[in-house]
């Protein structure tokens, strides 16, 4: 857990930022809290947190246009809190750049895990700011100049397309990532509805790295969203 | 169908040769007295009857049956088909051609104005085709726009159910992880005061779930007709503060200002049910102006047996084109109409029963702009009488004085 790590929670409903405010503080976190997406966008610019916690139907600006604000001079992680039936508004947050959506009602073990997720990587980010030689994570390493790829000490041998959706998966493990975003950035702007080629390619990758393709462990699949890396 | 045609045909023969027959034999029974001219109008007239009734080919029948009649009969020598003047001659030529002419065109007049009269028919039945299908068009669409409504009540009743629910879960977890954390695993440090943050989070969601159901049922008893007013004799005073009692937690951030005017006469209302209206005004009022600013509650006599009542608060007002809307069930200041509220946004039920109760005292409720900003929410509401909807307990008298 991080000390002292300031999170912005963002919601209308009084009664739930009450609630956030309390059990975050409990494990240790800064909150604050605002009402809708401007003042969010006053607190951010002020305060400077770590993390933001937002929902998406709000008066004033909503959920989407704070994420595109936010976006467009931070890379400060975002959390969408979403329910059943916005999957539309949800798919279009995470496209804007949101790293993580929890669905309502959740449980707060289960918000709490995303933070520390959303945490972890925005801190492994930020300390390296120039591309890595060597990609690490969990049972996955990478050696970017000699474009080596091992998966539990063995070595897998990769088509160039799978090498670059798996080093994207890789600088991005536990972001839920949108159809959208993996196919403009492995196949460019274009492709962006291609996502049958995503299927294929994602299958492929399973195959050479899963122990079992037919139940995956790390690339897990979002329903109707995306994909999320889970090293 | 060529039977009945065929019929018709055969008549148009048969009529020809009786009508002929008959014509020639009074005119011939006559005698004398009639000259060839007649004669030949006679039958004229006999051969443009048939071929109007009964088309071109009875009718040329008749021409040629009527020029037979003309010769034999009227023509001298009598008796035979000679002709001895070459006068006559003439006469029966020209009797043939007039006849065959007018027949024809007496026939085809009459061929016209069966197409147009089938035309006519021919449109009204397109017309009454077209305007079926518009109707199950309408329909089909109305169907459609009832299902986009239902679909959209659904929606704001699941969001309604599932926000207090997300309050509760989230508090519960957070308890119960407290609950079952370790000492050595000190992850979480809820001190006394959040845990009973959250019990009074999940107590407050509760009753709101509750509060949110009690509405709904209310709402479809209103829908069904079924609002039963239980109405005795009441006053205004005791209505208005039975809200602003209820109404205080809500508005203990706002300066309330009362203007009741004296001696208001009682009204014969159900006063459970129109202090719900004025609560429900109030909590409006407070929800949708700043904190700190005032709520004005007035009531006076306005005209003969009607009492007004309104509240007032200093917020921004309700554009017009919403004034209607805001009393719709489901309808949601904030989320449809991007207005600001200091609270969380209501069940969108709480003016659709208001206005349900209001109507249902034959009243009627508005909103209308106030000077100097803010909304003013207005109902008015008939004194009533004994001739009033009674009910079982409805026993009292009406007391002297207000």
């Amino acid at each position: 857990m991080s000390e002292n790590e300031r999170i912005l929670v963002v919601d209308d409903e009084p009664q739930l930022t009450r609630v956030l405010r309390t059990a975050l503080k409990s494990h240790g976190y800064e909150v604050r809290t605002a009402a809708d997406g401007l003042s969010a966008f006053e607190t951010f610019n002020d305060w400077k947190p770590g993390l933001v916690i937002t929902d998406l139907a709000m008066p004033t600006m909503d959920g989407l246009e704070l994420c595109r604000r936010l976006r467009a001079s931070s890379e400060v992680p975002i959390i969408v809190l979403s329910a059943k039936g916005e999957e539309k508004t949800k798919i279009a947050a995470l496209d804007l750049g949101a790293d993580d959506f929890v669905t309502k009602p959740f449980g707060m073990d289960e918000l709490l895990a995303r933070v520390r997720a959303s945490l972890r990587r925005a801190s492994k980010q930020s300390a390296t700011e120039t591309p890595p030689k060597i990609l690490e994570a969990g049972d996955f390493r990478i050696d970017m100049e000699t474009r080596l790829v091992t998966v539990r000490d063995q070595e897998v041998h990769l088509t160039p397309k799978e090498f670059d959706l798996l080093t994207y998966f890789m600088s991005h493990a536990g972001k839920v990532l949108t159809h959208r975003t993996l196919l403009a950035a492995i196949w460019g702007g274009n492709y962006v509805d291609q996502n049958e080629y995503l299927r294929v390619f994602v299958g492929n990758l399973r195959k050479k790295l899963e122990a079992d393709p037919a139940n995956p462990q790390y690339i897990l699949t979002e329903p109707w969203i995306g994909y999320r890396f889970n090293p | 169908m060529r039977t009945i045609l065929f019929r018709h045909r055969a008549a148009g023969y048969v009529i020809a040769v009786l009508g002929i027959a008959v014509v020639a034999a009074t005119l011939k029974a006559l005698g004398h007295h009639i000259n060839t001219t007649t004669v030949a109008l006679g039958l004229l007239l006999t051969v443009l009857f048939v071929a109007t009734r009964w088309g071109s080919a009875a009718g040329l029948f008749a021409s040629a049956l009527a020029m037979l009649c003309f010769n034999y009969f009227f023509l001298p020598p009598f008796g035979t088909l000679f002709i001895a003047s070459p006068d006559n001659w003439i006469a029966l030529a020209a009797f043939l051609i007039t006849a065959v002419t007018a027949g024809q065109l007496s026939a085809s007049a009459k061929r016209r104005a069966e197409e147009a009269e089938a035309g006519r028919l021919e449109i009204e039945r397109l017309y009454a085709e077209l305007r079926d299908a518009f109707e199950r068009a309408s329909h089909a669409e109305a169907l459609k726009q009832s299902e986009k409504l239902k679909s959209a009540l659904l929606d704001a009743v699941t969001h309604d159910l599932r926000t207090p629910l997300t309050s509760i879960k989230a508090s519960i977890t957070t308890l119960l992880e407290a609950a079952r954390a370790t000492n050595d695993q000190e992850q979480i440090t809820l001190d006394p005061e959040s845990k009973v943050e959250m019990m009074e989070i999940i107590d407050e969601e509760c009753d709101r779930l509750n509060h949110f159901i009690d509405s709904l049922l209310e709402l479809a008893r209103i829908e069904a007709g079924e609002l039963q007013l239980r109405r005795r004799w009441g006053n205004v005073d005791e209505i208005v503060s039975s809200a602003l009692v209820r109404a205080g937690v809500i508005t203990r951030n706002h300066q309330l200002e009362l203007a009741i005017e004296k001696e208001l006469p009682v009204l014969r209302v159900d006063a459970r049910a129109v202090s719900e209206v004025v609560y429900t005004l109030i909590e409006n009022a407070a929800k949708y102006s700043p904190l700190g600013s005032a709520i004005l509650i007035s009531a006076k006599r306005e005209g003969d047996g009607v009492i007004e009542m309104s509240v007032e608060n200093e917020g921004e007002p309700v554009p017009i084109h919403l004034r209607e809307r805001v009393f719709d069930k489901f309808f949601r200041a904030t989320r449809d109409a991007d207005i600001k509220s200091s609270n969380s946004s209501g069940s969108g039920m709480g003016l659709a029963i208001a206005k349900g109760i209001v109507e249902a005292h034959s009243g009627r409720i508005w909103i209308e702009g106030r000077n100097g900003g803010g909304t003013r929410v207005v109902f008015v509401l008939p004194i009533g009488d004994e001739d009033g909807e009674r009910t079982v307990n409805d026993d009292e008298e009406r007391p002297v004085g207000a």
